[in-house]
């Protein structure tokens, strides 16, 4: 005891350098956590909360709104699962078969771009692109086909949110591969020219299935923030023609909370989310170490 | 030949999507350097403006409250770097200290950092709880230490040769010096690669500095941009001292100001894009270029 308390007096200095990251972690992370119990209370500005149980989740289940944020968010998480998850894939391996080292240069540079990007900016330039005379609407029209108003059109905005995440990060989330691609032994390669592979089979038969346990890994880490469906994107770019089609539960739970002011429900609906998210990860995890033999961890 | 219409394919399909990116950017560009009267023949796929003008710029950089949010957004910046840096780099130090008493109760607290995430609501009230609202503090310390570059930085600090570190400490150096003197020197593009990262981080955020900043003349240029180009509030655009200097204030374009606003809030990030890919991806690329 008494040698214990001597290595960590002479530690002391150690335990002061990481005494400001422990604090933040604890007041603006940890105690926060803590406050998710609010869920099971209604909220008093004076004297203590008082405990309610299931009430708001009892609300909540029963409010149509919420099954409509719910479903919105499922289904654009879900599009975006399908129609983004492989795009970064693809993009990886047609970079890797670029040989040119000045045109891959310019072709990261230029994709890991809007990534860096506020969302704010983002939108803006989004408002833009997508307005009657923006680049798309320019070449629906070269095409002798009618404008569209993609942000106010009920049917096409949820698209907007998919090619949006595309177009923001999909060179970003190609480096992973790209990585991943690097440690493949070359000599794998070699072997496989000399049996006369082309380049296509090479991708297909040694590229892609080499990659498998990173696609699973980022695959699982997806599917845990699959509750999220990417408020930025939606808070942005909402209107009121298309707002029953892309509320999302984060949108939702702002909206209600700190807009309306009804604390203890929004956290409720944001909790549910957050157990959904962790029932997500660990099954996904489960089933790909059955499937595949390797997990998240 | 076939070998050769492939890479055609496969170079064309990667020029195409690097326009994607390209082409509205410039465009924006393009469109806040549009004289007013011509911003209609700016289409889609304009990255020359139509007769140069730096009108959007003048009556945008005369706005006091352009002017303030952009003061906001450095000082947010600067000062928000800097503590996330500063802390990050000590709390890793400490972390990959050998026998450290309390370490794994340490390590616990970051994965549980990692893992859960508080809710909007409760993070908003305890920012309400300590005072924080309406000050720049609560926009400067959210996410003041993100797990994830602790993390990387930790690795780094391991790798780092034992035999340095002992040299340091044999010559009496105590943990500080051998932080800021042998550390921190070898580790300079890790440091700054986070620090950029912590940087453009700093400068991009928009929502908590909107929900925790009831003050306009506080917040930062994202608010502002969002108030424009979102809200759509033309008048803010103006601002009162504009409308009074600007009597051709009718003849502005707005979608023209409004894509001024936008290279505003951009070009900082522009700036340091170059360096995030020097420091960053220079292992990524240098290595992609050998296979």
């Amino acid at each position: 005891m008494k040698k214990l308390i001597k290595k960590i007096n002479e530690d002391k200095l150690l335990y002061i350098l990481i005494l400001p990251a422990l604090l933040y972690f604890i007041i603006f992370h940890i105690w926060p956590m803590t406050g998710m119990i609010l869920a099971f209370q209604d909220y008093r500005i004076i004297g203590d909360n008082v405990w309610v149980g299931l009430k708001h989740f009892r609300i909540l289940f029963s409010s149509p709104a919420f099954f409509n944020v719910l479903r919105n968010t499922v289904i654009i998480s879900a599009m975006k699962i399908i129609f983004f998850f492989p795009v970064p894939i693809f993009l990886s391996l047609l970079i890797n078969e670029v040989s040119n080292p000045k045109f891959k240069k310019y072709v990261q540079s230029v994709i890991y771009l809007p990534h860096f990007l506020s969302w704010v900016v983002i939108a803006g330039i989004w408002i833009t692109f997508l307005s009657i005379n923006g680049s798309v609407n320019q070449l629906i029209n070269f095409f002798n086909l009618p404008s569209v108003e993609f942000l106010t059109n009920k049917q096409q905005i949820r698209w907007v949110f998919v090619f949006q995440e595309i177009w923001r990060s999909a060179g970003w989330d190609s480096i992973i591969y790209l990585a991943a691609i690097m440690k493949i032994s070359s000599a794998i390669y070699e072997a496989a020219k000399i049996d006369g592979a082309t380049r296509l089979q090479q991708m297909l038969y040694i590229t892609l299935p080499q990659l498998k346990s990173t696609i699973i890994t980022v695959f699982i880490l997806n599917l845990g923030f699959f509750m999220n469906a990417g408020f930025d994107q939606v808070f942005n770019l909402m209107n009121d023609s298309v707002i029953s089609v892309v509320d999302i539960l984060d949108t939702y739970v702002y909206r209600i909370g700190l807009v309306n002011g009804q604390y203890a429900y929004a956290t409720a609906a944001s909790l549910f989310k957050g157990i959904i998210g962790i029932i997500l990860i660990f099954t996904t995890h489960f089933l790909a170490k059955k499937i595949s033999g390797k997990g998240l961890w | 030949m076939k070998i050769k219409i492939d890479q055609l394919i496969i170079y064309g399909l990667l020029f195409l999507i690097t326009l994607t990116m390209l082409v509205p950017i410039l465009n924006i560009f393009a469109l806040s350097f549009t004289a007013p009267d011509r911003v209609a023949e700016v289409k889609g796929f304009t990255i020359w403006p139509k007769g140069f003008s730096l009108i959007n710029y003048q009556v945008l950089l005369n706005n006091a409250m352009i002017l303030k949010s952009l003061f906001n957004s450095m000082l947010i910046t600067i000062i928000g770097t800097a503590i996330s840096l500063v802390s990050t780099a000590m709390a890793a130090y400490t972390l990959t200290r050998e026998n450290l008493v309390g370490r794994k109760f340490l390590m616990t607290v970051l994965i549980i950092v990692m893992v859960f995430e508080p809710g909007l609501i409760p993070e908003y009230l305890v920012i309400k709880e300590i005072g924080l609202i309406d000050s720049y503090w609560s926009v400067i310390l959210f996410k003041a230490v993100n797990v994830y570059y602790l993390i990387i930085l930790m690795r780094f600090f391991e790798e780092v040769p034992k035999s340095l570190i002992e040299a340091a400490r044999i010559d009496g150096a105590g943990h500080l010096a051998v932080l800021f003197k042998v550390l921190l020197p070898v580790l300079k593009p890790a440091m700054a690669t986070i620090g950029l990262f912590y940087a453009v981080f700093r400068w991009n955020e928009y929502f908590r500095a909107s929900i925790y900043l009831n003050s306009s003349s506080k917040w930062p240029l994202q608010v502002i941009l969002r108030q424009f180009v979102v809200l759509d509030d033309t008048a803010t655009m103006l601002g009162a001292n504009n409308l009074l200097s600007y009597n051709e204030a009718a003849q502005l374009n707005f979608e023209a100001l409004q894509a001024g606003t936008i290279v505003i809030a951009l070009v900082p990030v522009l700036l340091l894009y170059p360096l995030i890919l020097k420091y960053f991806t220079k292992g990524t690329m240098d290595g992609s270029i050998k296979h």
